[in-house]
């Protein structure tokens, strides 16, 4: 057994008190073997890498049960025991490859140190990394060893880090959310290499998560955390073909799927309670938020019940788990049969750099044409980079398009009146509410900010305001709220409430929903979903989620380079993809049922 | 809770506004306060030690110079000339300094580096040496003292302004508001300026300070106002000569300068300390 933790308590000092972070985790993790631990934002997963590191932030400690590695407390462990095994025997793939490496060094520097640390002597350091750079498909490592992390994209710097992890042979590998910082099609590669490296080495990784479908596919077991408790533990085929938690279920269910017919989310009420509001839940902390709540739940923490072979989830009512569903979504009209409301053709933005003498440019957006329709929502998915966000400022105005032209319900760019026209008509929801809500304003003020030009009165916007957030399903109090009073759901709510109190008929919407718990985010969804329904307008959807654009667009444009590739509608384009590019990003999508094979192509990043 | 605004509660904010208002309140009431009249001569008690050394007159309490005015009333009437200067002259500088940086900051581009390019050149001149040209041309006296200060020191102002602007232009919030259909003007004023109003108020403290030292050095060298009105640096001139024989003409002044400085910057800092939006925002939540 290379990992064990027996009954784990970790406590977090807040105000003089004593919160539990952890509460009685218990988990084994054998030599070979890849345990992922899945949950959402908040679920205490981190902490679990940082107890056995012992790197947990000030004021938190482990104040019961115990934390073995291969039969060593790592709890009771002294400081310079500890060091020795950290980096030799337990070896950690960072969150962001780019910050973990030093930028003033060169990668040969840093590998170096690190092997010198390990204790490789000199003589034989450069053979060992290049043997490793090898190992983790790095080619060229001879020319890599003098280069600069900056110089290398965040797959590589992630491929170089996870050389660094298998350099000592560790018996246990941390992964905290290794993939989160990158791209799908990048996500894919490492994702293989770290299941490869492992298999090769015999290695123990601990695998932690927010995406359960990636954890489906390299992982051996899952543990499903939610408010600092183990909800579900078990081999991971089972755990999430038939989930014995309720939590585990609607997880699933809120996720939307990139095959078959098209469900609505599941979305979960509310958010996971925050620290101290689950430390005086006396019951089942899912209680509130749980389909199938009894009185019972209530009352005491559930015990684990075995719902298969070694197969265990924290539910007294496990076995009414698989009647939760989702309903079947009724097929849409076809808006494309509507007027077209917006029209770009040829469309070009050049970003030109260097002084009066040596000028170069970089096409952010090339050549882009496609229609938008009333009531239609269209996807725009590709990678960073791709042109995606630079397409939606040109369209909204905040940047000026080299070339090409824009139509909007008519109105032609150069036309007089268009900038006025353009601005009653089209909006913009943006990426980062944190960013794209006034720290100084209050959510009235906020949303409706667009009535501050006209005449409006203080008693008009507080009605408006009111009606706005009833709409977007926030509560009225939030309404003389601050923006940092908000949980990041709620911030996107408003920051979605702001652009709808223009009644625009075009709705830009640049990633609103990453970044976002799952669970929040099919609350978003359905939010988007049933405004449609409601409001009638038409929206370019930009995303990187691909199963998130097939849930709500009906057709979707595939951007790469600044050039859209492949168009069309949406069911059309993801399941009989024509160019080789959409059937890259789609293969790096990890499928939606556990048992089917996850082939992304090629092992380069 | 308490219903005091962060920077309220702060103690060095506290202080510095105590030090601070307690000199602007002498230099407001100084005819109310000064025993004489501040140019009154008294050619038979001349360079008299405090009233508590040995020597001292009860009648001047901190003694009196080489021409029998009293020490006391002169820094009183003295710290008139200091805190008019201090505020006409940050303000001053502060409006000049922020639209510019505004304007800088927030349409970049050709006026941008315009106004950037000019803060430079500015501030290759020396302050001190640029300040005495200024007063030479344009003649000793209150306004041209303060003119002298503003026209130095509105760089200060745009430069660090400047790039603050810049970093809450980029926020997507300013955006949002342009596309809502604000006006240039509504944006900056709305948006923008609340965000960079808490360093404005640091810098004008800051800059108070300043004032008063240039003040003081303007009127050491007999460049400020006219050897009619009491100022500190005049003091500290005439004092200079008999500082063997009574040094308490020179380290009274020096105090009233370090004391007044002392104050603005530790409301200064204080006042950056709660107000910078970097520090505060998460313990706000």
């Amino acid at each position: 057994m290379i990992l064990q933790a027996r009954d784990l308590t970790v406590s977090a000092a807040l105000d003089g008190e004593r919160v539990p972070v952890l509460r009685d985790l218990s988990l084994s993790l054998e030599a070979g073997r890849v345990l992922g631990l899945v949950g959402e934002s908040g679920a205490g997963k981190s902490m679990v890498g940082r107890a056995i590191a012992q790197l947990l932030p000030p004021g938190f400690a482990v104040t019961a049960g115990s934390l073995a590695f291969a039969g060593r407390d790592l709890v009771t462990m002294d400081g310079e025991a500890r060091r020795a095994l950290l980096g030799r025997e337990i070896a950690f793939i960072p969150q962001e490859p780019l910050s973990a490496l030093n930028p003033v060094l060169t990668i040969h520097r840093q590998f170096d140190e690190h092997l010198a640390r390990i204790g490789v002597v000199a003589r034989d350091r450069r053979a060992r990394m290049l043997d490793l750079f090898d190992a983790v498909h790095l080619p060229r490592g001879a020319d890599l060893l003098g280069r600069y992390p900056h110089q290398l994209s965040g797959g590589m710097c992630q491929r170089v880090l996870i050389a660094f992890a298998f350099a000592s042979r560790p018996k246990l590998v941390i992964a905290d959310e290794p993939t989160t910082a990158l791209d799908v099609t990048i996500q894919a590669r490492i994702v293989r290499l770290i299941a490869e490296m492992q298999e090769r080495e015999g290695t123990a990784v601990l695998f932690i998560t927010h995406d359960l479908r990636l954890a489906a596919q390299i992982c051996d077991d899952i543990l499903v955390l939610y408010a600092g408790r183990a909800a579900e533990y078990g081999p991971a085929k089972p755990v999430f073909t038939a989930p014995g938690h309720p939590y585990t279920r609607c997880l699933q269910l809120a996720n939307p799927a990139m095959h078959g017919t098209r469900r609505a989310l599941y979305a979960l009420p509310d958010r996971m309670p925050g620290l101290r509001a689950y430390a005086a839940i006396a019951g089942c902390a899912f209680a509130p938020r749980c389909p199938h709540v009894i009185d019972d739940c209530t009352r005491a923490p559930p015990p684990f019940v075995a719902v298969g072979t070694r197969h265990v989830a924290a539910c007294i009512r496990a076995e009414q788990t698989p009647k939760i569903s989702a309903p079947v979504l009724a097929p849409s009209d076809d808006p494309a049969q509507s007027a077209p409301i917006l029209e770009v053709s040829g469309l070009g933005k050049r970003f030109f750099s260097g002084n009066l003498f040596r000028r170069s440019s970089v096409a952010a957006v090339d050549n882009v044409g496609f229609t938008l329709h009333e009531n239609e929502f269209v996807g725009v998915v590709g990678e960073s980079g791709s042109g995606k966000s630079t397409l939606a400022r040109l369209i909204v105005g905040l940047e000026t398009p080299t070339e090409g032209r824009i139509a909007i319900a008519g109105h032609h760019a150069g036309d007089p009146d268009f900038d006025a026209h353009r601005r009653r008509t089209v909006q913009m929801v943006f990426q980062d509410p944190q960013s794209a809500l006034n720290p100084r304003r209050r959510v009235v003020s906020i949303v409706t900010q667009a009535m501050e030009i006209g005449q409006a009165t203080w008693e008009e916007r507080l009605a408006r305001a009111g009606l706005l957030l009833r709409e977007i399903g926030l509560p009225a109090e939030a309404a003389t709220r601050f923006p940092a009073q908000l949980s990041g759901g709620q911030r996107q709510r408003v920051n979605i409430a702001r652009a709808l109190c223009a009644v625009p008929r075009i709705l830009i919407a640049d990633e609103i929903v990453s970044g976002l718990d799952v669970s929040v985010q099919a609350q978003l969804l359905n939010l988007l979903a049933s405004l449609r329904r409601e409001r009638a307008f038409a929206m370019l959807f930009i995303s990187h989620d691909l199963s998130v654009v097939r849930y709500l667009c009906d057709r979707v444009l595939v951007m790469t380079r600044g050039e859209v590739v492949e168009a069309g509608p949406t069911e059309q384009v993801f399941s009989a993809p024509t160019h080789a590019y959409t059937r890259a990003l789609l293969a790096a999508v990890p499928p939606d049922d556990a048992s089917d094979v996850w082939a992304p192509s090629g092992t380069q990043a | 809770m308490s219903s005091l605004p962060t920077w309220l509660r702060s103690p060095r904010v506290l202080i510095g506004l105590a030090v601070v208002s307690l000199i602007a309140l002498i230099a407001l009431f100084a005819p109310l306060i000064a025993p004489h009249d501040p140019n009154d001569q008294n050619l038979v008690s001349t360079l008299l030690p405090p009233a508590w050394a040995k020597g001292g007159d009860a009648q001047f309490p901190l003694g009196t110079d080489s021409l029998g005015r009293c020490t006391l009333s002169r820094l009183i009437y003295g710290a008139r000339i200091a805190m008019t200067v201090a505020i006409v002259a940050a303000f001053g500088a502060m409006i000049i300094g922020a639209i510019l940086a505004h304007i800088a900051g927030y349409f970049g581009g050709w006026l941008d580096w315009l106004i950037g390019r000019t803060v430079d050149v500015w501030m290759s001149f020396p302050p001190v040496i640029l300040s005495l040209i200024l007063m030479v041309g344009l003649g000793t006296g209150l306004r041209n003292v303060i003119l002298a200060i503003v026209l130095v020191d509105w760089t200060r102002f745009c430069r660090v302004l400047r790039s603050e602007v810049l970093v809450v232009t980029r926020r997507d919030y300013v955006s949002a508001a342009r596309l809502i259909g604000f006006s240039h003007w509504r944006t900056v004023t709305r948006e923008i300026l609340p965000a960079t109003l808490p360093l404005l108020i640091t810098l004008i403290s800051l800059e108070m300070g300043i004032a008063v030292t240039v003040e003081a050095i303007l009127s050491f060298v007999g460049m400020s106002v006219g050897s009619d009105t009491p100022a500190w640096g005049q003091m500290i001139a005439d004092a200079r000569q008999y500082i063997y024989d009574a040094p308490w003409g020179l380290i009274f002044p020096i105090l009233a300068i370090f004391v007044t400085v002392l104050g603005f910057n530790v409301l200064g800092d204080g006042l950056r300390r709660t107000l910078d939006v970097r520090l505060t925002e998460t313990q706000r939540a």
